[in-house]
C-alpha cells in the first residue's frame, strides 16, 4: 500500500520528467489550485487496469496546450497550430506522464496495463468518475506563468 | 551504405518529435517515412522493407507489440532492425518483445544520445 502523499510525489516526479526532457519546460507545484471555472479547457485522460486501476487526467486551457504543443513540435512562439495538432501533443502528454507514473509504482505493482490516451475538451469539465477511487490532485505552473492539474484516481483491484 | 528509416507512432507529435531527435542524434538517413499504427507500418513494410523501424507500443488498430511477430514473418523484413520507442518500461514486457524479435528498446522520454547509442549499432 502506498500513501496518498507519494502518489502526489509520483505524479510531480514523473511531470517534472516529461516536461524537462520531451517539453523543455519547467514544471513546479503550485500552492494554488487554478480556477478554470468557464474557460475553455482541454483535458488528456489515460485509464489504466491491472493491480492499481484508475485514471491520469491533466487539465489545461487552450493558450496553455498551445504552448505546450509548440514547444514538443520545436515551433516558433507565434507560430500557427491546429487544434487538432494541440490536442495530439496533450494527448501524447499523457501518455509519456502516465508511463513514467507507471514505471515508478512498477515495484509495488507490476501489472498495470495502460490505455491509449484521449482528449476532451470544452467548459466547465468534470473529468471521469471512478466509484470507491481515491483523488489526488497536483496543481503545477508550467515556465512560472502557465497552470494546469494533474489528476490521478485510483483505487485497488478488487478481489 | 544508404540507411532507410520508418517511425511507427499513433501520435502525429511523437513522430515528429522522433524524427527531431534522430537528426539531433546525428544520424543521417536516405529517406524516412511514417506510420500511424502496425497495421499500417506492415502494408508498407510488405510495399518495400525499410533499414530501421522505431516503433511506438502502444497504438490502436494494431500494436507494436504484434506489428513485431508479423514483420518477422515478412520474407522482405528478415534484415530490418526494429527498435521499440515506448512509454511501457517493464522487463517482462521488454523481454518479450526482445523474444519476437525486436532489436533494440527505448523508453519515452528518451535524449538524442540515448538514439544514438541504440541505433548506431545498426548503422554501419
Ligand atoms: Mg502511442
Amino acid at each position: 500500500m502506498i500513501e496518498q502523499k507519494t502518489y502526489h510525489e509520483t505524479v510531480l516526479e514523473a511531470a517534472k520528467e516529461v516536461f524537462e526532457t520531451m517539453i523543455f519546460m519547467e514544471i513546479e507545484p503550485s500552492q494554488e489550485t487554478p480556477f478554470f471555472q468557464d474557460a475553455d479547457l482541454l483535458m488528456g485522460s489515460i485509464t489504466f487496469k491491472g493491480d492499481l486501476e484508475g485514471c491520469m487526467v491533466i487539465s489545461m486551457t487552450w493558450p496553455c496546450a498551445r504552448i505546450i504543443a509548440r514547444n514538443m513540435l520545436a515551433l516558433e512562439p507565434e507560430a500557427d497550430i491546429t487544434d487538432e495538432e494541440t490536442c495530439d501533443a496533450i494527448g501524447e502528454v499523457s501518455n509519456m506522464v502516465m508511463g513514467s507514473i507507471k514505471s515508478r509504482l512498477q515495484d509495488t505493482y507490476s501489472s498495470i496495463e495502460v490505455s491509449i490516451p484521449s482528449v476532451i475538451t470544452g467548459k466547465n469539465l468534470t473529468g471521469p468518475n471512478i466509484e470507491g477511487a481515491e483523488r489526488i490532485c497536483v496543481p503545477v505552473s508550467i515556465d512560472e506563468d502557465q497552470s494546469a492539474v494533474f489528476s490521478l484516481l485510483y483505487r485497488m483491484r478488487k478481489g | 551504405m544508404a540507411k532507410t528509416l520508418m517511425i511507427v507512432d499513433d501520435s502525429a507529435t511523437m513522430r515528429k518529435i522522433i524524427m527531431r531527435t534522430v537528426r539531433m542524434s546525428g544520424l543521417e538517413f536516405d529517406s524516412t517515412e511514417e506510420a500511424g499504427n502496425g497495421a499500417e507500418a506492415l502494408e508498407k513494410l510488405k510495399a518495400g522493407p525499410v533499414d530501421i523501424v522505431l516503433c511506438d507500443i502502444n497504438m490502436p488498430e494494431m500494436s507494436g507489440t504484434e506489428m513485431v511477430k508479423q514483420a518477422r514473418q515478412l520474407p522482405n523484413c528478415k534484415e530490418t532492425k526494429i527498435i521499440m520507442v515506448s512509454t511501457e518500461s517493464s522487463q517482462d514486457l521488454i523481454n518479450s518483445v526482445m523474444a519476437d524479435g525486436a532489436n533494440g528498446y527505448i523508453t519515452k522520454p528518451f535524449t538524442p544520445e540515448k538514439f544514438q547509442e541504440k541505433l548506431s549499432p545498426f548503422m554501419s
